[in-house]
């Protein structure tokens, strides 16, 4: 549908790609353009865009506008074909008449348009539809395809007014078949002379890195340029997500500025429905916990989640996949990446190749590529929802608690070379972290005397080619968290044994104080091998006497 | 924790060295502290004090160094006092258990005191 779109004043920030996109045709009149593929995160407004683009071009009269959506098309040749022939007729008549809900009156038949063809004198039009209602007498699939995809081409060769050719979800074309699902690859290479015809600029959306899988004809991904749409700026966004509460007659509470907004990483398609979720939740006035809660809601069981879901089965129909893919998405979330190969089948609980099936699908889905952190969310409740079968509350309540104790928490990261006192570098940020949480100067001697010992331990012991460390300070009121990083040799404290001090002064050890020291400031250690690299984190507790009142 | 680069400063009260560590403790600067106690012991100094007061932060290769010193001395049947330590170094010689193998004063004079009569 075309027409179901927003209205163009809140449709922000993609003035640029819309000019650039509606010159697209007399570019490649004039041999300057050709194609263009839509590239982006999912959400992200590429779809909005084409819709856009279609409302403006629709109401002006050099190019005819032709949208059409994979997303809920039946990809059986037969259905495929006669729905995007219909289609185009009806989008095409509507452009001539100016009749914008011709285009989206999917009820009424072909032959009830021919009255309206013939008064718009476009006899060409007619011609088509009986080649191609011939093909469907003769029953046959091939020649229905290609008419229907030629019909743009051949209404822009009969009418010399060039016609821009929208489509949606692209690379679902892969998966046309003839009579069942996989008997017939390639027929998407069927719209190679459409997208070759200078009279018909295509602009496609599709996941990213599809372009290379659905062209096997390399002239064609030279012709096509990627266009890459970014996300809305911080303020940007927050002013559409305030538009979208004044439609629905919700107020922020002036005086917050709605940073949590942050995490939606100015997605239109995560903005709008986290306005909706305020909505559904019956909210009046919106402040920050607020819009925990709402998204607590959303990426468990709301709109987000749903289309994430919807997403998820398009690419994993099968329970067995889905299971394993949602294992492996949280393994990835909770590891920050899947570098580490060997141990993923263990993860999946599925064989070698059937894990890699699974892998290469999520990467061709870009599921991993992003790193949004409303998808890591989404996978997070999902899991707890469908692998350790709790409840859609907790996951719920487990989002917003990790997020409203996130609001107090602040975050520091610091790259050290390993250097001689290179390590007093971190000494003195942590004494200023520590000044900051208004810690008392003895507690932070000890914190520095603890970071001290593990960073010279990393310098001496790693062999890390590297030569740095990482560092992360995460500070709450109530607790301080570090995590030192490093590359090289692993290093566990299971090799090392306590040897009683009067032991180790008879035997002359002098060495191998560093992580009794560390243990004895810290009240949590762990160590951790992350891929090649070793990961010690500290944790503290502060209680009232380490805090200054 | 001050920014104080590590320098050693020494004198001699008597048959005593006294010994002031300043800045960090660490292995550079621990192996100078080793060194100028090696020198007093080269003399036949057999007591020294160190004042750890201007001693702001130590590392475990630091530690390391001054047991090496504490075994030189022991060697050699000397005596070796440890003066001025903040609550810091103290805490941080108890975690380790090494406190009870250390003879420390709380002030230099004190460690002088009992050097030159063998009592407080």
């Amino acid at each position: 549908m075309p027409f179901n779109t927003i209205p163009a004043e809140d449709f922000l920030n993609r003035v640029n790609e819309l000019d650039y996109l509606r010159g697209l045709s007399v570019l490649k009149g004039n041999a300057l353009g050709g194609n263009v593929f839509l590239e982006g995160a999912r959400g992200i407004g590429k779809t909005e865009l084409l819709k856009q683009l279609y409302r403006l071009l629709f109401w002006e009269d050099h190019v005819v506008p032709f949208y059409y959506s994979f997303k809920t098309a039946n990809l059986k040749g037969t259905y495929f074909a006669k729905d995007y022939f219909t289609k185009f007729v009806r989008q095409y008549i509507s452009f001539a008449r100016k009749e914008p809900s011709l285009a989206d009156s999917a009820a009424e038949p072909l032959q009830r348009l021919m009255p309206a063809i013939s008064s718009l004198g476009l006899y060409w039009l007619i011609d088509c539809i009986e080649d191609f209602q011939e093909h469907v007498n003769k029953n046959d699939v091939y020649w229905q395809i290609v008419a229907a995809i030629s019909a743009p081409v051949v209404a822009a060769q009969k009418s010399g007014k060039p016609v821009i050719v929208m489509l949606d979800d692209f690379d679902a074309a892969e998966h046309l078949y003839e009579a069942s699902l996989g008997d017939a690859h390639g027929l998407i290479s069927l719209f190679g002379e459409s997208l070759k015809n200078n009279l018909c600029p295509h602009v496609m959306t599709g996941s990213a890195g599809a372009l290379e899988a659905i062209f096997t004809d390399h002239s064609l991904i030279g012709m096509t340029e990627q266009m890459r749409l970014g996300p809305l700026p911080e303020d940007l966004a927050t002013a559409l997500f305030k538009a979208h509460l004044a439609n629905l007659k919700i107020t922020s509470a002036p005086d917050e500025p709605l940073q949590f907004l942050g995490i939606l990483r100015g997605n239109p398609l995560y903005i709008r429905n986290l306005a909706k979720a305020a909505w559904k939740m019956q909210k009046r006035e919106l402040h920050e916990n607020d819009l925990i809660e709402c998204y607590g809601f959303e990426v468990s069981e709301g709109e987000t989640a749903f289309y994430w879901s919807s997403v998820f089965s398009r690419y994993v129909p099968s329970p067995a996949a889905r299971k394993a893919m949602l294992k492996l998405l949280m393994y990835s979330v909770e590891n920050g990446g899947i570098e580490d190969g060997d141990r993923l089948s263990m993860v999946s609980g599925l064989s070698g190749a059937e894990t890699g099936a699974i892998l290469e699908t999520m990467a061709s889905a870009g599921f991993i590529r992003d790193r949004d952190p409303v998808f890591q969310d989404f996978i997070h409740c999902l899991y707890m929802k469908e692998v350790e079968g709790r409840k859609a509350d907790d996951a719920r309540e487990k989002i917003e608690s990790k997020y409203s104790s996130k609001r107090e928490e602040s975050c520091f990261e610091l790259v050290i070379p390993m250097s001689s006192n290179a390590e007093l570098v971190v000494a003195k940020a942590v004494e200023q972290i520590g000044r900051n949480m208004n810690l008392d100067s003895e507690f932070l001697n000890h914190l520095q005397l603890a970071l001290i010992e593990v960073c010279i331990n990393a310098m001496e012991h790693s062999g890390s080619y590297e030569k740095k460390v990482f560092l992360k300070f995460i500070t709450r009121p109530d607790n301080l968290r570090i995590i030192i990083e490093n590359s090289g040799r692993p290093f566990s404290l299971d090799s090392r044994t306590d040897v009683p001090v009067e032991e180790k002064l008879r035997l002359g050890v002098k060495r191998g104080w560093g992580f009794k020291l560390v243990n004895a400031i810290m009240d949590g250690v762990k160590i951790e091998r992350v891929n090649d690299r070793t990961r010690v984190i500290l944790t503290k507790e502060i209680k009232n006497k380490e805090a200054l009142t | 924790m001050k920014s104080v680069q590590f320098k050693v400063v020494s004198r001699l009260d008597g048959d005593a060295a006294v010994i002031y560590p300043k800045g960090y403790l660490n292995n550079l600067s621990g192996e100078s502290l080793v060194l100028e106690c090696g020198m007093y012991i080269g003399k036949g100094i057999t007591k020294i004090v160190v004042n750890f007061g201007e001693t702001d932060l130590i590392n475990s290769i630091g530690i390391s160094l001054l047991l090496q010193i504490i075994e030189d001395l022991k060697n050699i049947k000397g005596t070796i006092c440890f003066t001025n330590m903040s609550k810091f170094l103290r805490d941080t010689f108890e975690m380790l258990g090494l406190m009870q193998h250390m003879t420390v004063f709380p002030l230099e004079s004190d460690a002088l005191q009992y050097l030159k009569a063998g009592t407080v």
